[in-house]
């Protein structure tokens, strides 16, 4: 190893220091920069930057529910660990389970696939509905932001020099109904053409909160509280009679380039039959 | 900061002192000689590098060897003379799964994975677990019957 372009920490605290000095790049499953960084058999992937091999930190593993009624899912958590907990919302382990095939899901981590920031990345999308939050660490300190705020645009993140994503922080839910869509998997291993995430919280038949996000299909994860504030409120006999107007506004949510029409009517169909299914009274839970 | 990674490979013990950016699947192939586990897509895409790391599925052309200090990683040269793995590859035989056989030491790991975690597959199921391994030849229909015949001929063994 005459030039050194490549560190293996073995706690966090040495992870930050050799980030910080090498303004370097972490790696984690590897899913994504052992492909980008890839020169063919038998030659060893490159890079433009240092790399930090942080795959075994002990410090960005396991999930957990924390006092304050979050879920913590260490960074390093990969999308099987995931889809098979029963401490994540079900919206965020739907999104896991259908990432990729058996072997991609024992690799990839929830902290790759936000930093990575790929428009088709497919769990931001349901951490974005939830309100998810993001813990960095760096030699400076610690910073929480939301998933929402860190993501920019595609493949654009508020990631600092020297920064690692620590965990992913999920605030507690009371969403009564939800409804997840990935489309455009003709097989495995193959990228989401669209995402979309639907809940709502009913409460003696009025629409206390309602969200929507879809990914996959601009630059960013799609979400418009102004659409939404337009059936927060209202009575389920109500949702009808303002549904059109709902529709309309997420409509004009998205960016007039980031999905082709007949996208945008799959869009509207599903978000259409959510809010059916809430008028007529649909039973609580995952709605298929 | 490491500065060697010290893994086993088939039960033995290795120490590699290389680049840790190296493919684990080069590693395997190239530096130890275990040719078994082949390389396909080169990205993750079609399984003929999956290997057993820590008793996971993984495909060994994405993760580096940097990331393996510790770890136990089993390739079909491994599990080929256990009574598992000559269940998996007599039930491929009998159930004439193989033909040029070049995804099959990917298909037998996956197979291999999904008995030790659900010893009694449905057929989606079993489709599930190889759904990231492409095979060019068999249409996949003889493999999916040959993991329910191991499934059915090794009963008792995948219970343990
Ligand atoms: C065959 C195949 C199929 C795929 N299918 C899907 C799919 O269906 N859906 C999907 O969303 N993605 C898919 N992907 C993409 C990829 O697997 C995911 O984005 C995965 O979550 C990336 O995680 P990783 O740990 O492997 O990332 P890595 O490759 O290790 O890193 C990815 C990026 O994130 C940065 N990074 C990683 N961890 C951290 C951290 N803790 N803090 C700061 N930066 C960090 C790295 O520097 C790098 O820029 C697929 C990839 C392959 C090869
Ligand atoms: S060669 Fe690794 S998945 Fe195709
Ligand atoms: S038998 Fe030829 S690729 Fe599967």
């Amino acid at each position: 190893m005459e030039e050194m372009m490549c560190y293996i920490p073995e706690n966090l605290e040495e992870a930050l220091a050799i980030m910080d000095e090498k303004d370097a790049i972490a790696l984690a499953g590897g899913s994504d920069l052992m492909v980008s960084g890839a020169n063919g058999t038998g030659v060893n992937p490159s890079f433009s930057r240092p790399v930090v091999i942080i795959s075994n930190l002990p410090e960005l593993k396991g999930i957990k529910k924390r006092e304050d009624g979050w879920t913590e899912i260490g960074a390093l958590s990969t999308s099987r660990e995931i889809a098979e907990s029963g401490l994540v919302h079900p919206l965020v382990r739907n999104a896991a389970s259908l990432m990729g095939a058996v072997a991609l899901r024992n690799s990839a981590t929830i902290g790759g696939n936000i930093a990575n920031a790929s428009p088709k990345g497919d769990t931001p999308q349901p951490l974005i509905l939830l309100d998810a939050e993001v813990t960095l660490k760096s030699v400076r300190g610690e910073r929480r932001m939301k998933v929402d705020d860190f993501i920019l645009g595609a493949k654009k993140t508020k990631l600092e020099k020297g920064e690692i994503i620590t965990s992913v922080l999920i605030p507690p839910s009371s969403l009564t109904h939800c409804y997840y869509r990935k489309i455009g998997m003709r097989r495995a291993n193959a990228i989401s053409k669209l995402t979309i995430s639907i809940g709502a919280e009913v409460r003696d038949g009025k629409v206390v909160d309602f969200r929507a996000s879809s990914g996959a299909a601009g630059p960013k994860v799609i979400r418009s509280h102004e659409a939404e504030s337009i059936l927060i409120g209202k009575t389920l006999s109500e949702l009808t009679e303002y549904k059109e107007e709902f529709l309309d506004a997420w409509n004009n949510a998205i960016s007039p380039r980031a999905m082709p029409e007949y996208r945008r009517g799959t869009t509207r169909r599903m978000l259409s039959f959510f809010i059916d299914a809430l008028s007529a009274g649909v039973q609580e839970g995952i709605i298929e | 900061m490491l500065s060697e990674i010290k893994f086993t490979l088939n039960g033995k013990r290795i120490i590699y002192q290389g680049d840790p950016l190296r493919r684990l699947l080069d590693v395997i192939r190239e530096d130890l000689g275990f040719t078994g586990t082949k390389e396909g897509c080169s990205e993750g895409e079609c399984g003929a590098c999956s290997v057993i790391k820590d008793g996971r599925l993984v495909t060994s052309c994405i993760i580096p060897i940097g990331a393996c200090n510790g770890s136990d990683i089993l390739t079909i040269e491994g599990i080929r003379d256990t009574e598992k793995g000559e269940c998996i590859i007599s039930a491929f035989a009998e159930g004439g799964a193989v033909q040029c056989g070049f995804c099959i030491p990917g298909m037998v790991m996956a197979a291999y994975y999904l008995l030790e975690n659900n010893p009694n597959p449905s057929e989606e199921e079993i489709r599930m677990g190889i759904s990231g391994n492409i095979c060019r030849c068999t249409g996949y229909d003889l493999i999916v019957d040959s993991i329910a015949l191991a499934a059915k001929k090794g009963e008792e063994l995948w219970k343990k």
